[in-house]
This record gives C-alpha cells, sequence and structure tokens, in this order.
C-alpha cells in the first residue's frame, strides 16, 4: 500500500507544484493583500485592515459592475442551457451529417474568447455597417459597440458563440444515455413528440441540466476575455464586468493593488458560494 | 585506471586556474550596464548610440562596457519594470513617464539626485522644470512634447481658414468647414485616453487662463469642478460636430481616417503625426491650440515630458552608468541621435531641424502661449477618461460628470 502511495504522489507532484506556485501562493498573496493599501510599487506598504473592504461596499463602479454581471449571468444561464439543449436535440435526430454538425457547434469553443473577441469587433463595426447599407436595413445599422443598448447584446451573441459548443457536447452524451425502449414504448402508447421530451427525456438529462446550468454560472461570473476584447468595458462603464472592474482597479491609473485584492475576494467568495451549493445539489442526487 | 584519469583530469583544471593570473594594470574594467528602454521602434539607432558610447569609454577611461538592453513593448513594459523594482532587481537605468510617473517612483526611493550632472546645467528651462521634484532634477528628458489638436492644413488652406484662437472664432470655422460638407472634428472614442485629451487641454487653459490655483485648491479639498465648468464649452463643440460611431474608432483606425482627409481637425498630440504621416506622406499637418474661451490666452500649447531616464540608486556601477546618462546630452554627438529619433530639442545646444508642426507648436510657446502638463491624480485622470466616453453616449450629465470627478479627486488624496 505505501509503495502504491509513493508512486502516487511522485505522478502527480510536478502538476501539484505548479498548481501550488502558480495559483495557489499568488491567492494566498492576494489575500494578504487585501488587507494593504500596496500600489504595486512602493515597498513600503501599510497593513490597514478591513479599511478595503469597507471601500468597496460604499463603491458606486463594484456595485454596478456586480449588477450588471448579474443581470449578464441570469441571461446566459438561460440562453446558453436552452441553445445547446436544442442544438443538441437536432443534432441527435441527424443520422449522416452528425459529426459534421457537432464539429462546426463545438469549433467556436477551441477558439481563445479574445481572438474570437476581435474577430466579431470586425463583424459588427465593418461587416454588419456594410451588410446594413446594401440592405437598406435601419436595424442593422445600429452601433453594436458604441451604444450601451446594443453592447450589451453583442457581448451576449459573442459569448454564446463561444460557449454554447461546450454544454451542447455534455447533453449530446446525456441524450445518448436516455434509454431507448421508454422513449419507444411512449410512442406505442401514443405520446407525441412534446410530451415524450417532457416526460421522459427531460428527467432522464436532469443530472447534465444540473451541471450546465452550474458551469455557465460559474463561468459568466468570472467572464473577461469577451468584454475586454470587444468593448473593454465601454463605452464609459456600461459593460463593465466584476473582473474588469478589478484588473482596471488595480492596473490602470488607479494603481490600487490591495483594494483590487479585496474586490478579487469578493469575486472569489461568490464563486466560492455558487460551487458550493452546486456540490451540495449534486451529491443530494446522487443518493437518490 | 579510472582513479588515475580522474586524478590527471582535476590536475590539469587546477592548473589552468593559474592561468587566471592576478589583473595586469593595463587591462580594461570589465562594467555590464542593465538599461531598459521603452522604445522597441528606435532599438536600432540606441544600439549604434550605444557603440560610441563604448568606444569612447575604452579610449577615455579604459573601460569595457557591456550594454544589456531591454526594450519592451509599452504595454507591458510599465508592469515589467515596476516588479523588478519592487523585488530589488532594479536595471542601472530605465524610462518611466515623466509627469505621471516621477511622483509615485520617488516616494518609493526608486530616483537618483542627478542636479549636479553636467547636463542637467544643459536643460531648456521649461524641460527641466517637469523632470525636478521636491527641488531636485531626477531623471534626463528624452521625449518632450509641444501638442495641442491636430489641423489639415490643405483642408483649412482650401477654405483660407486660419487655426481659430477664440470659442467665437472656432464657430466660424466649424460652420464654413460644414457649409462645404468637411467634417470638422475627427471623433476616436474607442480608446478612452484619447478623448481624455480634450479634458486635459480644456482644464490646462481654463486653471491656466483663468484660475491658476485650481489644482492646489482641489488637493487641499478646497475647490470643486463647478469652477471650471466651461470647458464643456469647447467639448461640447468637438462632440457635436464630429465623425459618426466614435467608439469604433481606436488609435490606429483614426489615424488612417485623418490621413485620408475624412476630418479637418483631430484632437490628439504631435506624437501621432509621424504615424499620420506614414499613412500619407502628402498630408500637411500643422499644431494649433486649444480654445477654451474669447480669451486668447486661455488657448495655450501643452508642454509636457513623457519618457525620460533615471539612474537607480542601487546601480552597482554608479559611475559608468552617469557617463552613459551624461553622454545622452553630450554636446556632440546628441543632437545626431535626437534628430534621428525625431525627438524635441531638450537642451540649449540641441539644434537640428524639426518637423514643421512641431516648430509651429513652439511658435505658440515662444509667444508665451504654452503652458506646463497640470499634474491631476491618476485616478481621476482614468476617471475623466472613462466620463467622456460615458457623457458622449449621453448616459452621463454635466452635474454628474462634475460631481463624481469630485468625488474621486477627494478619495485620490487619502
Amino acid at each position: 500500500m505505501k509503495e502504491k502511495n509513493k508512486s502516487i504522489t511522485l505522478f502527480i507532484l510536478p502538476a501539484l507544484l505548479f498548481y501550488a506556485v502558480f495559483t495557489l501562493a499568488p491567492a494566498f498573496g492576494g489575500i494578504w493583500y487585501s488587507f494593504t493599501n500596496f500600489n504595486g510599487l512602493n515597498p513600503n506598504y501599510e497593513f490597514i485592515g478591513l479599511r478595503n473592504y469597507e471601500m468597496l461596499i460604499k463603491d458606486k463602479n463594484f456595485i454596478n459592475s456586480i449588477l450588471f454581471t448579474l443581470r449578464f449571468v441570469g441571461i446566459m444561464v438561460i440562453l446558453q442551457n436552452i441553445i445547446a439543449l436544442i442544438l443538441a436535440l437536432l443534432i441527435e435526430t441527424r443520422t449522416k451529417t452528425k459529426t459534421l454538425f457537432r464539429t462546426l457547434v463545438f469549433m467556436p469553443n477551441m477558439l481563445s474568447m479574445i481572438i474570437g473577441g476581435f474577430m466579431w469587433m470586425f463583424i459588427f463595426t465593418r461587416a454588419l455597417p456594410y451588410i446594413a447599407n446594401i440592405l437598406n436595413s435601419e436595424a442593422l445599422n445600429v452601433s453594436w459597440i458604441g451604444d450601451p443598448k446594443y453592447s450589451f447584446i453583442a457581448i451576449i451573441i459573442v459569448s454564446l458563440w463561444g460557449g454554447v459548443g461546450y454544454l451542447m457536447i455534455i447533453y449530446v452524451a446525456a441524450l445518448q444515455g436516455v434509454a431507448k425502449n421508454l422513449k419507444e414504448a411512449a410512442m406505442i402508447d401514443g405520446a407525441n413528440t412534446f410530451q415524450v421530451f417532457r416526460n421522459i427525456t427531460l428527467p432522464a438529462i436532469m443530472p447534465a441540466i444540473t451541471i450546465g446550468i452550474f458551469v455557465t454560472l460559474n463561468n459568466s461570473f468570472k467572464v473577461f476575455d469577451v468584454v475586454y476584447s470587444l468593448t473593454g468595458g465601454g463605452p464609459g462603464r456600461s459593460t463593465q464586468v466584476i473582473a474588469l472592474n478589478i484588473f482596471e482597479e488595480a492596473y490602470s491609473f488607479n494603481n490600487r493593488f490591495g483594494y483590487a485584492s479585496a474586490k478579487s475576494m469578493v469575486l472569489f467568495l461568490i464563486v466560492f458560494v455558487v460551487t458550493l451549493i452546486q456540490l451540495i445539489i449534486m451529491r443530494r442526487k446522487e443518493v437518490n | 585506471m579510472k582513479k588515475i584519469l580522474l586524478l590527471l583530469v582535476s590536475f590539469m583544471l587546477v592548473a589552468s586556474l593559474s592561468a587566471c593570473a592576478a589583473p595586469q594594470d593595463d587591462a580594461p574594467r570589465k562594467v555590464t550596464l542593465k538599461v531598459f528602454m521603452t522604445f522597441p521602434r528606435f532599438q536600432e539607432q540606441f544600439e549604434d548610440y550605444f557603440e560610441q558610447f563604448k568606444v569612447k569609454m575604452l579610449a577615455e577611461k579604459n573601460i569595457d562596457v557591456t550594454i544589456d538592453l531591454e526594450m519592451p513593448i509599452s504595454d507591458q513594459a510599465d508592469q515589467i519594470l515596476k516588479a523588478r523594482l519592487s523585488t530589488n532587481d532594479a536595471p542601472d537605468l530605465f524610462t518611466l513617464h515623466a509627469i505621471a510617473d516621477i511622483p509615485s517612483y520617488y516616494e518609493a526611493g526608486y530616483l537618483s539626485d542627478l542636479s549636479n550632472q553636467p547636463f542637467a546645467s544643459e536643460l531648456l528651462e521649461n524641460v527641466k522644470d517637469i523632470v525636478t521634484y521636491d527641488g531636485k532634477v531626477v531623471a534626463l528628458p528624452l521625449e518632450s512634447l509641444a501638442w495641442g489638436y491636430l489641423y489639415n492644413k490643405d483642408i483649412f488652406e482650401k477654405y483660407s481658414l486660419t487655426a481659430p484662437q477664440t470659442i467665437t472664432e472656432m464657430n466660424n470655422v466649424v460652420k464654413v468647414l460644414k457649409d462645404n460638407g468637411e467634417t470638422p472634428f475627427l471623433l476616436a472614442f474607442q480608446e478612452s485616453w484619447i478623448p481624455q485629451l480634450m479634458t486635459a487641454l480644456a482644464i490646462g487653459g481654463v486653471v491656466t487662463s483663468e484660475k491658476p490655483d485650481f489644482v492646489d485648491r482641489m488637493n487641499a479639498g478646497t475647490a470643486s469642478y463647478t469652477e471650471i465648468a466651461k470647458i464643456f464649452d469647447i467639448i461640447d463643440i468637438i462632440m457635436n460636430n464630429g465623425t459618426e460611431k466614435p467608439f469604433e474608432v481606436g488609435n490606429a483606425a483614426a489615424s488612417a481616417d485623418f490621413a485620408a482627409g475624412k476630418a479637418a481637425m483631430w484632437v490628439q498630440g504631435t506624437w501621432q503625426a509621424q504615424a499620420i504621416l506614414d499613412i500619407n506622406p502628402n498630408i500637411n499637418i500643422g499644431t494649433a491650440p486649444l480654445p477654451v474661451s474669447e480669451n486668447v490666452n486661455g488657448s495655450l500649447i501643452n508642454l509636457s515630458v513623457s519618457t525620460s531616464l533615471a539612474l537607480s540608486p542601487t546601480s552597482k556601477n554608479k559611475d559608468v552608468a552617469l557617463e552613459l546618462l551624461n553622454f545622452i546630452l553630450d554636446k556632440e554627438a546628441s543632437s545626431a541621435l535626437f534628430e534621428e529619433l525625431k525627438f524635441n530639442p531638450v537642451a540649449k545646444f540641441h539644434d537640428y531641424e524639426v518637423f514643421p508642426w512641431a516648430d509651429e507648436a513652439m511658435s505658440y510657446v515662444a509667444l508665451g502661449r504654452g503652458y506646463r502638463d497640470l499634474s491631476l491624480p491618476g485616478a481621476v485622470t482614468g476617471e475623466q477618461a472613462k466620463l467622456l466616453q460615458s457623457y458622449y453616449a449621453k448616459t452621463v450629465t454635466k452635474a454628474e460628470f462634475i460631481a463624481t470627478i469630485d468625488e474621486v479627486w477627494a478619495n485620490s488624496l487619502e
């Protein structure tokens, strides 16, 4: 037994070391800095206790970014899962072109979202106005990036484009696990497609739906690349998500590293609570 | 057998050590200098210049200098430098932004006093003033700037216009341009630092001509932006008479648009002129001060210094580093370097030819129409940039703008 443990430890040691040095150590560093007024430059910083946390409760921009991120998360969770499920159902019904469509829908997920953001930037600022001119359509000819109302929609579109593929794969796997004989029995008994779906398929893929919801929740709270490359949080602060607010607090004109670290702790707590709830619910379902 | 071989090899190694005799008196002293500069586009020119320095040092002082030149892209340079400084791995010489960085770097103890160096007495007065902090010269200015807004001389000539000096004249210019189907201003608000130039110039003009102690009083907490609310007069004119969809135009796209003559004026600094010229070598660019009121003395050219070279107090080869620093402003070699880099003159002996727009800007300064770039807190500059974007998008009113900036300034004083 001891020999086996030793070899297992040796195998995971490199990855563990990497994780400890590049993820855990900075995280603990962040916790320490959140109690100081470090500005990223001056080695003489002071320990100021909970003052950073007191400040961020009153920080209007931070609160607004949390509210904006919540809006984003709400819409993403609903839309991303519904679209992924619909795509999974459609792909499952294909016989010949199944793999082709699966690959096509999953491809955006393989791109870095920064690249995706810049690609869509070109589409929104050059391609769409051009098409709108040809078709003489007023509806398309809006400032997708510049108008605060439409930049939100632009971010949703690009995030969905990038994220749907991953969820779709999960749902495809779940759908393949639904017992075919149950479905056939129901159809023989006279149920139409919608009733089959609601009463047999849906309950069977509930675990996958739970996973899908929580994965989207987690990732949407931490969204950064898409917003950074598409709008940069602008115009002004109208599309500034939490991660961007923290990024700018630390690295742009403000240089308030300590304060930004405190804000990161808040984001960490939010994601931590969500993950905790997810684990509890998953465990309860497993017992069932 | 193995043991004998081992013994033989180790004996030979030890014997070869004896070749490291005591340093002879006429062998040159070897020194390595680490230089950190944020000019990747000028790498060649600086390397050539450092070659001249090495030759000079070997000939005059018998020192063999190796220069380790680091030139990261300016995006990451700031962070890299800060990381190196705070972990005690400071380069001997490094560049920083004079107006933005000197206060915080000085307070953190990363700059040395260079007031007694030969180059310090050769600096032009207004340039020397900007690299002086706490009564000491703390950096050698490299890039000095004299800027207002850029205008297309060809378009202005076509309609017989001259650069406006007051708001009334500006309104006339705008009217003539619009009547002839030209767009008066180029608006490029995607990168927030560009609209921020408008507040920089407008505040500079209003404060210098009407409220010279404004910044001090803001720092003491006894002033408010309502006193300088008239900056919105020129800002409104610019925003209401500009190109469409400014949030989709970044710096590069805007330079291309200006080079193509899409607008007659662009609130952008002279540092961008070279890039515009690269796109369209036939364009004639002029610089003029931005009018803020009916007072001609409020329409001023901004004088500032951006990239400057500083010496780290923890440098292990201070004497050689200081030689290099002084060599950058060497009476014989420096003019050629500055001319090649197309920098403005910073020393009294610089006598090379500059760009026409630099001359135009300096002609205003010679008439007393220049002001030293104001030192606003970094948080205020950043917030102004974002608020201007929101102001254009009409999600923020003038009153909210003023109230928010007052609050941000007060917070930054803590």
